[in-house]
Formats: structure tokens, C-alpha cells, sequence
């Protein structure tokens, strides 16, 4: 009995034992946990008369994308795309020769950026938001992209710098050696070994950053007004500002979820050590 | 390096002296009047919202810190066996985390507003209707940390597995053979593997919890009342609403003063936790 039920799916397996059992019950704390979410995106295909409506089974619609599309929601998604890429991108070019030298390199520093990197992934935002803001006002880079990705850029360079450095760490040094051995300079040996080799985990940084970018609020918030107002900034507007359309509203935060709920699929392994970089040491 | 140290130490610098001044943007030339350093600091502390938001932050973090630590725990101890498909769960259950903040404000929005809340639907459909949890001062915080907890717990959830795999098999395996049962195995082999690492969950979290925002930005707006205004919020509210911007910084700066003492404590017990 116990053979034939192993053999068959999932479903046979709940009747075998505690292991299902623990499984069983997982499943059902999972879709708890993700029904709050779940609930946010039908109510997003709902018509707006039937946001009030107890009823699962109302007629689907697309409206409250198409009245998003029409309106200044785009532009806020563009700026956000924008802030997010650019910021990834710097970061990136400049964080990921850095966290080379520190891999092959040995500094005095060490025990410092660790510490540099705990405190920024520590210290309020608010902190930063007030100089940053005075800065911004001065030098004109008050609601611009360009100013928001700067900020990102100086929270992201340092997750970078950390995560890379454990990723080029694992790449064996005999292979650079080989590579200088056969006439590649230090940049030569570090652009087609190292980096190729390292390229799943180049991804899997790149898009953390993205991500930890894209989800910004508090930053865009102070720091924009309406030129460079990003996605999550413009849906609390229409709190504000568009009577409470909760059919667009759900709209827009599933749109701004969406591209975090992709990537995440994809660097899930990483993601976990990424979140916590800085708490843990290597 | 050198930009690197500055981009980070400039604005905490920059912050400090701003703290020192009675700078509002009404006033440009505030920014350069010291003739009274610690004026911000001095009204802070005869302040009563000050020590209020402090108290609601204190209530806040406590809450939400031991909610999240017990339900992370509690799920990390039935996702800790090997099976390919609860591996394949624990990815759903970093949705709530990685979530854009400002999307997890706006689900609990609608889940708190009665209305549209499908919670209040079902409580008058079993008729058990309640009024709205958001705009009473008494329930306002527990509503932001129920919101919270479900935001953050996979943190605790994911530390906490990663720690229950480290826990090597030969003396759970002892024990069990003595005869312990699962309570027995859980106190007195499991926890003292994983006890480190609980408590740079706690840190983390703790710390964390100093910065939350869009929460309550959108749930509450600090309110009703003050009800759910935290320091951080407060701090925002006093510079962004009310341009009081030295007061502000001051507010910040002791905020960044106690999240540092903070980090240093999580730098060495998690030093220590890898030590071992």
C-alpha cells in the first residue's frame, strides 16, 4: 500500500504519514500567507461597481490597466525602470572591480567595509534623506532621475562590493595565473576569466540591486515631485489625489509588483544570502 | 575607498551640523546660526510627542520582533526536513519580503478598510462586524504590526532554516535514541545550535523595525492620535510636514547614535555566532 501510494503524486503521499502531514499543513499556511496578495490582484481585474462586492465570481475586466495606461501612471513606471536601471548599472561597473581587488588583494581595511557595509544597510533612511535633500536643492538635482540614482547607487555599491567578493573569491586563482602567464594583464585575466565565471552570480547581484531599487519608497518620496516620481510615489498619490479608486490602485501595485515577483523566481537561491549580507559573515 | 567613505560620512556629517542649527527653509541664513548647539537637542528632550513616539516605537518593535521570531520560527521548524517539495514551498514564502513595501501597504489598506476588506465582509457575514482597526488609537498598532509581521517574518523564517540545517545530524540522532522526544530534541540539541543566530535575528530585526515607513504612511499616517507615530515617523513628520528641519536632524542623529550602538552589538554577536 505504502509503495503504490509513494509512487503516486503529491495527493497520494498525504495519507503516508507525518512528513505529509507537515507538508499538508505548510501548503495551507502558504496560501494564507499569499491570499492577502492574491486578494490584491483579482480585485484588480474587478470592474469598479464591483469592488464593494463580496462575490468571487464577478465579470473580469481590463479596465483598470487601460485607465492606468491613459494617465501619468506610464511616465511614474518609466522614471522607475529608469532610477532602478541606471542605478544597477553604476553600481555594478563600479562596485565589481572593486570587490576584484578585494578578493585577490589583501587590504588593511577589511574589518572596515564590513562595518561600512553593516551601517548602511542599518542607518535610517531619514538620516540620509535630510542631507540629501538640502545637497539635492542646492545642486538642482531635486526631482530628477538622475539624483535618485545616485542615492541607490551608494546603497547598492556595497552590496555589491560584498556579494561579489564572496563570488570571485570561489573562482580559483590558478586559472588568472595561467592567464597571465600567457600575456593577459591584470584587466586582461580579470575580464575573460573571472568575470565569465562569475557571471551567474553577476546576475543574481544585478538583480538584487534592481530589485532593493525598485522597491524604494521613502527616497522617492522626499526626494521627487513630478518630473521623476517613480511607481510606488505615484500609487500613494492616487490615495490621495483620485478619490480612492481602489480598482486602480490594486492595478498599479500589482504592475509594480510584478517585475520583483519575476526576478525573484529567478534568483531565489541568492537572493536569501543577498538580504542578509552583512549579517552574516563569510 | 575615499568616495566611498564620503558619500556615507558626509551626510552624517552633514546631518550633525544641521542638528546644531534651527534651520527651516524659510529661513536660508538658519543654516549657518549657531549660537545655540544644542537648542534642538534640549527641546527634544522636554518634548512629550518625542518621548511618545519613542514609547510607540519601543511598544512596536517589541511586538512585531516577537511575532516574527515565533511565527519564523515555528515555520522554519516545519519546513526543516528533506523534502524537494517543501523546498520548493519556502520560495513562496518569501512573496511577503520581497514585495515592494509600498504594495504590502496597500493590501493591508484594503484589508483594513472596511468596505472593500474582505475580513470585514466575513466577520459581518458571521456576524461579528467590527469598526475599522486603523482608525481607532487603541487597535491602530497592533493592525501595523499584524501587517508587519506578515511583511517580515520570512526573514526570521529563512535565517532560522538555514541555521536548522547547520545543526549537525550525530547528536540529534544520540539523542533521539536515548529516548528524547521532539520537544526534548527541539530544547536541549536544536536551540543551542541555532541560538546565535536567533539573536542576530533579533538585531536585525530590531533594527529594521526602527526604519519601518511606508506602513505606516499609508495605513495611519502616524495617527489616530499619534497613535502609531513612531520615532522614525516622527522624525519625518517634524522635518517633511512642519519644516523644522535642525529639529529634524537632531531627531535623526540621536536615531542613527542608537542604531549604531545596535550595529556594533549585532557586529560582534554575529562575529561571534560565525566563530563557533
Amino acid at each position: 500500500m505504502s509503495r503504490r501510494s509513494t509512487r503516486r503524486s503529491m495527493t497520494g503521499r498525504l495519507i503516508t504519514g507525518r512528513l505529509a502531514f507537515g507538508e499538508g499543513v505548510a501548503v495551507l499556511i502558504l496560501a494564507a500567507v499569499l491570499s492577502p496578495a492574491l486578494w490584491l490582484l483579482q480585485m484588480s481585474f474587478r470592474h469598479n461597481a464591483d469592488i464593494m462586492s463580496t462575490r468571487l465570481t464577478v465579470a473580469l475586466t481590463l479596465e483598470n490597466y487601460t485607465a492606468l495606461w491613459t494617465g501619468q501612471f506610464p511616465a511614474s513606471f518609466v522614471n522607475s525602470l529608469l532610477a532602478s536601471g541606471i542605478s544597477t548599472a553604476f553600481s555594478l561597473v563600479l562596485g565589481v572591480p572593486a570587490a576584484y581587488a578585494l578578493a585577490r588583494w589583501r587590504f588593511r581595511g577589511e574589518r572596515h567595509i564590513a562595518l561600512w557595509i553593516l551601517a548602511t544597510r542599518m542607518a535610517p533612511p531619514i538620516a540620509f534623506t535630510i542631507p540629501f535633500f538640502l545637497a539635492f536643492t542646492w545642486a538642482g538635482l531635486m526631482d530628477t532621475v538622475t539624483g535618485l540614482a545616485m542615492i541607490y547607487v551608494t546603497f547598492n555599491l556595497a552590496l555589491v562590493i560584498w556579494s561579489m567578493r564572496g563570488f570571485f573569491a570561489a573562482v580559483p586563482r590558478s586559472l588568472e595565473e595561467a592567464a597571465w602567464i600567457d600575456g593577459c594583464g591584470v584587466w586582461g585575466a580579470f575580464l575573460r576569466i573571472a568575470l565569465p565565471l562569475s557571471a551567474p552570480g553577476l546576475a543574481a547581484t544585478g538583480i538584487l540591486c534592481f530589485i532593493l531599487s525598485w522597491n524604494d519608497f521613502f527616497y522617492a518620496l522626499i526626494l521627487t515631485r513630478t518630473r521623476a516620481m517613480t511607481a510606488p510615489v505615484a500609487i500613494v498619490n492616487f490615495m490621495q489625489y483620485a478619490g480612492w479608486e481602489w480598482g486602480k490602485i490594486a492595478a498599479a501595485g500589482v504592475l509594480v509588483m510584478l517585475p520583483v515577483l519575476v526576478f525573484t523566481f529567478f534568483v531565489r537561491g541568492y537572493l536569501v544570502s543577498g538580504l542578509m549580507a552583512g549579517g552574516v559573515k563569510e | 575607498m575615499l568616495v566611498l567613505t564620503l558619500v556615507t560620512v558626509g551626510p552624517a556629517l552633514y546631518l550633525l551640523i544641521t542638528s546644531l542649527t534651527p534651520l527651516t527653509p524659510v529661513n536660508p541664513d538658519s543654516a549657518f546660526d549657531f549660537s545655540d548647539p544644542l537648542g534642538n537637542y534640549q527641546s527634544i528632550v522636554t518634548t512629550d510627542e518625542f518621548w511618545r513616539s519613542v514609547w510607540v516605537q519601543i511598544e512596536l518593535s517589541a511586538v512585531t520582533v516577537a511575532t516574527q521570531l515565533a511565527a519564523g520560527l515555528g515555520l522554519a521548524l516545519l519546513l526543516d526536513r528533506p523534502s524537494r517539495f517543501l523546498e520548493a514551498l519556502r520560495t513562496g514564502f518569501l512573496v511577503p519580503m520581497v514585495l515592494p513595501p509600498i504594495v504590502v501597504a496597500i493590501i493591508w489598506k484594503i484589508l483594513y478598510t472596511p468596505g472593500i476588506s474582505p475580513l470585514h465582509h466575513l466577520a459581518a457575514w458571521l456576524g461579528l462586524p467590527f469598526h475599522s482597526l486603523i482608525t481607532n488609537a487603541s487597535t491602530a498598532i497592533w493592525a501595523i504590526a499584524v501587517a508587519d509581521t506578515w511583511e517580515w517574518f520570512p526573514f526570521t523564517m529563512l535565517m532560522l532554516l538555514a541555521a536548522l540545517q547547520m545543526v549537525p545530524m550525530e547528536p540529534q540522532e544520540a539523542a533521539r535514541i536515548d529516548g528524547a522526544n521532539a520537544m526534548q530534541l527541539f530544547w536541549h540539541v536544536r536551540l543551542p545550535y541555532i541560538r546565535p543566530t536567533l539573536v542576530v535575528c533579533v538585531l536585525f530585526r530590531l533594527i529594521d523595525s526602527i526604519k519601518a515607513f511606508p506602513l505606516i504612511y499609508v495605513l495611519t499616517d502616524g495617527g489616530p492620535g499619534g497613535a502609531t507615530e513612531v520615532t522614525n515617523y516622527y522624525a519625518f513628520a517634524q522635518t517633511f510636514s512642519f519644516s523644522y528641519w535642525g529639529y529634524g536632524s537632531a531627531v535623526a542623529t540621536l536615531m542613527v547614535v542608537g542604531v549604531f550602538i545596535l550595529s556594533v552589538v549585532v557586529n560582534r554577536l554575529g562575529g561571534e555566532a560565525i566563530d563557533e
